[in-house]
């Protein structure tokens, strides 16, 4: 039997408030929070420091509800640049302890360490020994979910590592009983709002419940709810609640070739004008394309999705469509895009659009076509503003649509994720 | 679907990269695989610079170790001609460039 693995989920306490805090000393005992800019409509705390969480205030609510909780609350703009080194860093510094390091999200990495105990001792021993060196060299505060696997490391961290005052937490799978198995479903990996209520329904109310129905009973429940197509999910939640999971920390998983390449924006207002959406739809396509190109892929599905503005009534539509050839060309894809656009637009104002393009082909060979002859002028012209870009920026070199009030590809090349570099 | 049960495939249908963290990451492997060029002293340039003579002039085989920033490379064959002016060796048909190599083994 192969030894027990020691997998260890390491988790960033307000990661980007933390960053801010170790970036400005002055700070460290007042409330901070790292929030958007209101006027673009992303004005909403991204990360709330344990000061300002004591105050009340909450992850994802708007700005203006925090500062109503505690009027002297510290708004620090993000700087995910910043974010993105520190949390490479960071990966470093577990690199230094095992090289089976895996990144889940920008706060969040799995860690294998089954192969340096000998060198540490027990787990806690290890992890309390990289918490003390990431904190002495980022002012981070980290917590430690450790188990045998990926799945209970991450229940660990999340339900109870995030609570300790040390931090750290292990869970082992004859506990179960006792302690995961006791917490109501919400609070299940992979489990939201939605799927607390249907559990709930079926009558199960804990982990516990999930976990001691067989398997089948359980495909056989969630087909009666869901239709015939729910056995994975069925067998997924099994295994979550009964901690199997023998997925290895892949250091290398990110770096698979993509299967689609898209980008996705939520405009500053409402747009409610053709003319205003095609000039963010030809702004994402050059992204989308940039990017391809960049990789040396052509694309030959577009598809196109549009969010409407109204949340109390949900409109928009997301479609795609083959393209006659791959292609990676800013104004063929553009033209799909278009063609999609007006087939699918309900009219109605508009307040997230996005473009990806799928089914990749290499780009050194292409289809010549009988009817485009400027091919070769635009992968000229592309490849030359691509190289500008590169050099100099995003906002370097544009499409005059871009300076138009709609343009928004200005402004989105000094952010990351939505938010200011 | 059935791809959440195998693998790694829970975590990476669940987890939230930003596209540029993910870049960075692969960058950053990328950076990690480039290496550093060797510098040879006088004694073994005087070893590779004996081998190369003798693979010309005997037309014996020999294995000689070259820098490329990413990979493992070696040559192995007969020197047909050297160019001193220009720094550069002939193998099999293919220059190379003398600067470039980080050591010999010949095969006797």
């Amino acid at each position: 039997m192969p030894r027990q693995r020691v997998v260890m989920l390491a988790d960033c306490q307000s990661f980007y408030a933390s960053v801010e805090k170790a970036e400005h000393p002055e700070y460290k005992d007042l409330p901070l929070v790292v929030a958007g800019d209101p006027e673009r409509r992303s004005g909403i705390i991204l990360a709330a420091c344990p000061i300002a969480k004591k105050f009340g205030v909450t992850t994802a609510e708007r700005l203006g509800d925090s500062l109503s909780k505690c009027p002297d609350l510290v708004i620090v703009k993000p700087r995910m640049k910043l974010y993105i080194d520190t949390s490479m860093r960071i990966t470093q510094i577990y690199e230094s302890f095992t090289d089976l390091v895996e990144p889940y999200s920008i706060d969040e990495q799995f860690l294998d360490v089954t192969g340096s105990l000998h060198l540490y001792g027990p787990p806690e021993k290890l992890a309390e020994l990289i918490q003390a060196r990431i904190q002495a060299e980022t002012g981070i505060n980290t917590r430690f979910g450790i188990a045998e696997n990926k799945i209970l490391a991450k229940t660990a961290c999340d339900n109870y590592a995030k609570k300790n005052e040390s931090g750290l937490y292990t869970l082992t799978k004859d506990s179960l009983e006792e302690t995961l198995w006791t917490l109501p479903v919400g609070k299940m990996f992979m489990v939201g709002n939605r799927m607390t209520a249907h559990f709930n329904a079926m009558g199960l109310t804990t982990i516990g419940h999930i976990a001691r129905t067989p398997l089948d009973k359980l495909k056989a429940m969630m087909r009666r709810k869901f239709g015939k197509n729910s056995d994975i999910n069925a067998e997924l939640y099994w295994r979550i609640a009964s901690g199997i999971d023998d997925s290895p920390v892949t250091p290398g998983t990110h770096q698979v070739a993509p299967t689609t390449v898209g980008h996705m924006m939520t405009l500053p207002r409402d747009y409610g004008t053709l003319a205003d959406i095609k000039v963010v739809l030809l702004e994402l396509v050059e992204l989308v394309c940039q990017r391809c190109r960049s990789k040396g892929y052509m694309g030959h599905v577009v598809s196109v999705g549009c969010m409407g503005a109204d949340y109390d009534r949900p409109s928009g539509f997301n479609r795609q469509m083959k393209m006659e050839d791959p292609t990676n060309i800013t104004n063929q894809v553009y033209r799909a895009a278009v063609t999609l656009l007006q087939r699918h637009w309900d009219g109605l104002p508009v307040r997230k659009v996005g473009v990806s393009l799928s089914q990749f082909s290499s780009d050194d060979g292409y289809q010549l076509s009988l009817f485009d002859l400027h091919r070769e002028k635009s992968i000229a012209l592309e490849r030359t503003t691509d190289a500008i870009k590169q050099k100099y920026g995003d906002a370097s070199i544009m499409r005059a649509v871009s300076i138009t009030p709609s343009g928004q590809a200005q402004d989105r090349s000094a952010k990351i994720g939505g938010h200011y570099k | 679907m059935r791809k959440k049960l195998e693998g790694n495939g829970l975590w990476e249908s669940s987890r939230m990269m930003l596209p540029e963290h993910k870049a960075a990451i692969i960058d950053n492997n990328e950076a990690l695989k480039r290496r550093a060029r060797t510098v040879l002293d006088e004694q073994e340039w005087e070893a590779v610079s004996r081998s190369v003579a003798e693979s010309l002039q005997l037309r014996l085989p020999i294995t000689l170790r070259m820098f490329h920033p990413l990979e493992e490379l070696t040559i192995i064959g007969i020197v047909d001609r050297v160019d001193s002016m220009r720094g550069r060796f002939m193998i099999d048909g293919e220059w190379f460039e003398v600067k470039n190599i980080e050591g010999v083994t010949t095969s006797d």
